[in-house]
């Protein structure tokens, strides 16, 4: 707010950082809906799907501040795409947060010349590449941990290796092509330096030189790895049997699992009631006020 | 392929699907104020749906999921959701089961492969189901704010509730869009093979449409963002006091306990009876 040099005019305000995550979220989220609900074709195993319109999210992380733009659309994804429309998956959306936008996070900044159509088209595949090449990993060692008897059951391993495969080639060829790269090539050089005075902001004069430098630094690069082994870990905690809750006891025990499972159900209503008297606590204090 | 070759001339099919898609959202937006579960605090019904969001990954019993299956299925006819979710949820169970089949059959595992997976499938339906149940029975305001009492992000919750009221009038925008580029537009003379040229030509419009979709939305996220800071909603954020009187409306009565109560026994029985069954 006070008066600062002009080469910290591109650093917004917490409203301005307010204003891209909304957009970004409700646009994303809007397209994402659009894409849920179209129906999709199947030719064999030729998959002609709308995956998703990453070049929205794109768009704002390229034009805008990248972080913010990411992380509003893996929101606006989240509340509109699965909330909305009752996908929503519950500890596996946490994977699907973190590749997303650290796919459109890394995308956003490659770009420092939003005219540099080389640069557009690097950073679609990249976002595209990162999101799918994660989303494949993961979905692989979940079908390959969640299932016991995987090995029992033959051509179940080939069969998941070759649809994940396939799958992922598709996605960065047809989706990469037509969602990502044609549409930012075509609306980026477009809104560049329109959008941003609707917004209240100064375009920006491409991103400074060195921005690349000072944010792929060793703390950029461990917090990635970090997030991605965090999603991918949650991933692995839901589909293992045999991390924490060793579900083959119940063939040895007989009743092993009831108790477990009376526990699990006994801690889950203690805490609500710990919550619930923790807000007692607190009530007197709102009546007050009110 | 019906529906983009719709595009060249609206058949009433086209026009019914797209209005009728406009409708349901609202519904899901706006209505379902009385049902069984909207009745509940909604910070119970976060909790109530995160255990059945979380706990049936770690469930390899088929009994106990379908015992779980049950009484979320029960839960979800109760809270009357739109037709529109179901059947884009049963779509999608339908086509994963029925690819998942044939690849299996193709590389030789046969039905034994399909069994294996349908644990899974059996999983993501009842997670589906509870979250179709909580969600679509929540008021948006009484879900954001249930939120931001259990410590979301302000933005977030903001985020919820403003995407579930701004939806419609976004769907409605897009929508008029595409049809003004469509009125003015020329549509291919020719179909081609398929209705490839149809396909690309809706598959140019839909992604051109949001050219003037993204400037209106700008303008109109300003404004958002400019009325929120008026109310002084960043400074709010962060002062404790604004949040209890805020959220001082909720309460947790007896209901809501008997509720959690009764559901914990019955996933209790589930999983005992679940325990003789296992396979």
């Amino acid at each position: 707010m006070s008066l600062s040099p002009l080469r910290n005019r591109l650093e917004l305000t917490s409203q301005q950082k307010l204003m891209i995550f909304i957009l970004s979220m409700s646009l994303y989220g809007i397209s994402n809906m659009i894409t849920e609900l179209l129906p999709e074709f199947r030719v064999g195993p030729v998959e002609l799907k709308v995956e998703y319109f990453i070049f929205i999210p794109l768009i704002f992380a390229i034009l805008f501040n990248s972080l913010y733009a990411a992380i509003g659309a893996s929101v606006g994804e989240m509340i509109f795409g699965e909330l909305l429309l009752g996908q929503f998956g519950g500890i596996s959306e946490l994977e699907k947060f973190i590749q997303f936008s650290l796919a459109v996070f890394v995308a956003g900044m490659l770009v420092r010349d939003p005219r540099n159509k080389r640069q557009l088209a690097v950073a679609a595949y990249v976002a595209i590449g990162i999101d799918q090449l994660l989303g494949t990993i993961v979905d692989i060692a979940k079908v390959y941990i969640g299932i016991e008897d995987l090995e029992a059951v033959p051509g179940l391993p080939q069969s998941i290796l070759a649809i994940e495969g396939f799958s992922f080639l598709n996605a960065m060829v047809v989706s990469g092509t037509l969602f990502a790269l044609l549409p930012t090539l075509y609306l980026v050089p477009r809104l560049y330096g329109k959008v941003e005075p609707l917004l209240g902001m100064k375009p920006r004069d491409g991103r400074a030189a060195s921005s690349i430098k000072d944010f792929v630094t060793p703390r950029f690069i461990i917090l990635a790895i970090v997030l991605a082994f965090v999603a991918a870990a949650a991933e692995f905690l839901a589909e293992s049997d045999n991390a924490f809750f060793s579900w083959e006891w119940e063939a040895d025990f007989g009743s092993g699992a009831f108790w477990i499972s009376l526990a699990i159900s006994i801690i889950v209503f203690i805490a609500a009631i710990a919550v619930i008297r923790a807000r007692k606590k607190q009530k007197p204090k709102g009546e007050s006020l009110s | 392929m019906e529906y983009t070759n719709s595009a060249h001339k609206p058949s009433f099919w086209e026009k019914f699907s797209v209005e009728r898609i406009k409708v349901e959202l609202l519904r899901t937006a706006y209505g379902q104020s009385m049902t069984f579960l909207s009745r509940f605090d909604p910070r119970i019904m976060i909790a109530w749906y995160s255990f059945f969001a979380i706990v049936p990954w770690f469930i390899h019993n088929k009994a106990v999921l379908l015992g779980l299956l049950l009484a979320v299925a029960v839960l979800t006819y109760s809270s009357k959701p739109s037709v529109l979710v179901l059947i884009v949820l049963a779509i999608g169970l339908i086509s994963d089961a029925a690819y998942m089949l044939i690849v299996s059959l193709m590389f030789g595992g046969g039905l034994a492969a399909a069994w294996a997976l349908s644990t899974l499938t059996l999983k993501l339906l009842v997670i589906t189901l509870a979250s179709i149940a909580v969600f679509s029975s929540m008021d948006p305001e009484r879900l954001s704010d249930g939120l931001l009492s259990i410590g979301a992000p302000a933005q977030f919750s903001f985020g919820v509730a403003y995407g579930f009221r701004m939806l419609p009038i976004l769907i409605e925008e897009y929508n008029n869009i595409l049809y003004s580029y469509r009125l003015r537009g020329k549509s291919p003379d020719k179909k081609g093979f398929l209705g490839w040229r149809m396909l690309v030509y809706s598959f140019k419009l839909s992604v051109v449409a949001f050219y003037p979709l993204i400037l209106n939305t700008a303008k109109r996220t300003r404004t958002t963002v400019e009325a929120l800071e008026i109310k002084g909603f960043t400074y709010a954020m962060h002062d404790p006091k604004v949040k209890k009187l805020k959220l001082s409306y909720l309460k947790i009565r007896r209901r809501d306990i008997v509720f959690l109560a009764l559901s914990a026994l019955y996933i209790a029985a589930v999983f005992y009876v679940g325990s003789f069954f296992d396979a």
